[in-house]
């Protein structure tokens, strides 16, 4: 579901350029959970945005479902990252201003072509919202939800596109115990439904959720 | 990267855009708003400026300019000829406007009608009220009243016009006045009088008086032979001189000729032609014929026009300006909206928006403000020209042909203030829409 090979990104610092990644391989089955651990600054954020279609300044070849990025014009990787791709971030998950309702429903909101009514999509993500267990707190700002409650939103929105792939970017890092074994909780059964799910953490609880978990160190994984 | 390609198990971007995602770009949108309320506020009252500006400024041109033309009537197609000033014109076969020279005139390229007018050169007075408006006439006064004859046909398309013909002996004669003539005599004679306005909605038609033609108040030019004249107002129009009462034709050359007094031919000859872009040249073949042309009210009416037209657009240039400056305010609180705001645009990105839809989403922030503005700014047009009107109406003395409001706000020109709100407004976001297109999504979600 995801296939990196030989993928290689630098960033410019001053007019040196700073290797971030150098020749990184790593295929992601469906169904499966893969974690990638490093140091803050490693480039594990940047590995996870290259494989989402979102820095397309790398080198090598990327794909996801089946799909290889590069060939892609901007409006068919945006449908593809639309259709195809899920995901949860730290923080700054949702649009301040909409309802966790209204979050939900972006993708489908965002979708070109679709013709599901309206209604349809508002019941599918009120079902979301009831799968993730925030099922009364549809129409809450995002500035009312806990930091948990932000994650499980996101996490709902990403069952609503139902992803053929998932890639989190330190999805617990600013949530406690109890709200981050939710979350990984639902990391493991949209696995189980047959998604390919990549986190990039530097949290043990959650490497420990995934059934493989590589070190991305001086720009490769190992 | 090359070319539109996409995944063979799921359907491409082909599909085009469909409600619902207009619908997700206009809620991202109105949520931009309502994430910075004061911002958007002060957006709607810079494009509610312009809008207010140009309603209240090009209404106040448009009202001024109808009250212009009710003050100068003036009817494009009519061209008003006169004996020429120079006598080697008569040897021509011009100068003197006869019967012949109507003739020629009427038969000019483009000419429809030529009416003749010929001036009473015997005087005519009047001692007494009309019968019912007693009170509208100052005791012992005796009014001397200068009279015209006007071919029937200049009258025949006003209200009462079919009856304006020379009578049978016996019958009063229908004589027409100058429209006009009734809202001088309410705002300037009849104070100067000090005797009572005209009733509200008074209908001044079928009113009688009585005449006595060879009566001059000027002593010693009086004639003779006086005779009472009883006249029945047959209509008003506009084109009948506003200092002169008008007989028709016929009326006037008979009293001429039981006067005695010669013939010199005609005082003037209205000329009616097919369309308004015929009278240059009809106007310029009279001149060459030897005729003169009275062009007093056209010019009047020309000048008033032009000093009309000249301020209007003078003031929409103002209101333009205004909905410059408002683009300017928008474009700098839009580019700091989409700075505020870059990580929303930016998970929309992760989301599946493109550069194009966070474009749109700026663009459409700014299309809802400014329509908010621009109906904010006819609201306010609108108001202020109530104002200006309650004001003019305390200031201002009821002079004559003053109108009820100097302002009209046309369905269009509502229309163009709120399109100028909308442009403006999106106008003033679309650098800040290039802005926000342009934004790396991996940049801002690290």
């Amino acid at each position: 579901m995801i296939s990196l090979r030989g993928v290689t990104r630098s960033f410019s610092d001053g007019g040196r350029t700073v290797p971030v990644l150098a020749g990184v391989d790593l295929e992601v089955a469906a169904g499966e959970v893969v974690a990638v651990v490093g140091a803050s600054g490693s480039g594990k954020s940047t590995l996870l945005y290259v494989a989402g279609g979102l820095d397309g300044g790398y080198g090598g070849e990327v794909a996801v479902a089946g799909q290889p990025l590069r060939p892609l014009s901007a409006r068919a990787l945006a449908d593809l990252r639309n259709r195809r791709i899920g995901f949860v971030f730290q923080a700054f998950n949702l649009v301040g201003g909409l309802s966790a309702l209204d979050n939900v429903m972006l993708p489908g909101l965002l979708r070109r072509g679709s013709r599901e009514p309206a209604g349809a999509l508002r019941r599918r993500a009120e079902a979301a919202l009831e799968e993730v267990g925030l099922g009364d707190k549809a129409q809450a700002q995002p500035e009312r939800l806990s930091g948990g409650e932000r994650q499980r939103v996101a996490i709902a929105r990403a069952l609503l596109a139902r992803p053929a792939v998932l890639l989190a970017d330190e999805p617990t890092g600013a949530l406690d115990a109890a709200s981050g074994a939710a979350v990984i909780a639902l990391f493991g059964a949209l696995a189980r439904a047959g998604a390919a799910v990549l986190l990039v953490t530097h949290e043990e609880r959650v490497s420990r959720a995934a059934g493989r978990v590589l070190t991305l160190d001086q720009g490769r994984l190992s | 990267m090359s070319g539109e390609h996409g995944p063979a198990d799921w359907p491409g971007p082909a599909g085009g855009g469909g409600h619902g995602r207009w619908r997700g770009l206009l809620a991202v949108a109105w949520s931009g708003l309502r994430s910075a309320p004061g911002t958007a506020l002060v957006d709607t009252a810079a494009a509610a400026l312009g809008a207010a500006a140009l309603v209240l400024f090009v209404g106040l041109g448009l009202g001024v300019g109808d009250a212009a033309r009710g003050l100068f009537p003036a009817d494009a197609r009519l061209v008003e000829v006169v004996p020429g000033p120079v006598s080697l014109g008569g040897l021509l076969g011009g100068g003197l406007l006869d019967d012949g020279a109507v003739g020629r005139l009427a038969a000019l390229p483009g000419v429809e009608a030529a009416w003749p007018r010929l001036a009473l050169e015997v005087p005519v007075a009047a001692a007494q009220a009309p019968p019912g408006l007693t009170g509208a006439w100052p005791p012992g006064m005796v009014l001397q009243i200068p009279v015209i004859g006007v071919a029937p046909g200049l009258l025949a398309g006003e209200p009462g016009g079919a009856a304006f013909a020379d009578p049978p002996a016996g019958q009063p004669v229908p004589v027409a006045l100058s429209r006009r003539l009734l809202e001088l005599y309410d705002k300037t004679i009849a104070p100067a009088w000090g005797v009572p306005r005209l009733p509200p909605g008074f209908d001044p038609a079928g009113l009688e008086l009585d005449l006595e033609v060879g009566l001059a108040i000027v002593p010693g030019r009086s004639e003779a032979a006086r005779q009472p004249l009883r006249v029945r107002l047959a209509t008003l129009s506009d084109r009948v001189p506003l200092y002169a009462m008008a007989m028709p034709l016929a009326t006037v050359q008979r009293l001429q000729a039981a006067y005695r007094r010669p013939d010199e031919g005609y005082a003037q000859v209205t000329v009616q032609v097919a369309a308004p872009d015929d009278a240059p040249a009809v106007a310029a073949a009279a001149r060459r014929m030897g005729f003169g042309l009275d062009t007093a009210d056209r010019s009047a009416a020309e000048r008033a026009g032009a000093v009309v037209a000249i301020t209007t657009t003078a003031l929409a240039a103002l209101a333009l300006l205004l909905g410059l400056l408002a683009a300017l305010a928008i474009a700098r609180s839009r580019a700091a909206g989409v700075a505020a705001r870059s990580r929303d645009l930016a998970l929309l990105q992760a989301l599946g928006a493109t550069g194009g839809d966070l474009a749109l989403v700026v663009l459409l922030e700014a299309g809802l403000v400014g329509a908010a503005g621009g109906l904010a700014g006819l609201g306010l047009g609108r108001l202020g020209g109530l104002l200006a009107d309650r004001v003019a109406r305390g200031l201002l003395p009821d002079f004559p042909f003053r109108p009820e409001s100097f302002f009209r706000f046309p369905a269009w020109l509502l229309g163009a203030a709120l399109a100028l709100a909308v442009l403006s407004a999106v106008m003033g976001a679309l650098a800040p829409a290039t802005r926000a297109a342009r934004i790396e999504p991996a940049r801002w979600l690290s």
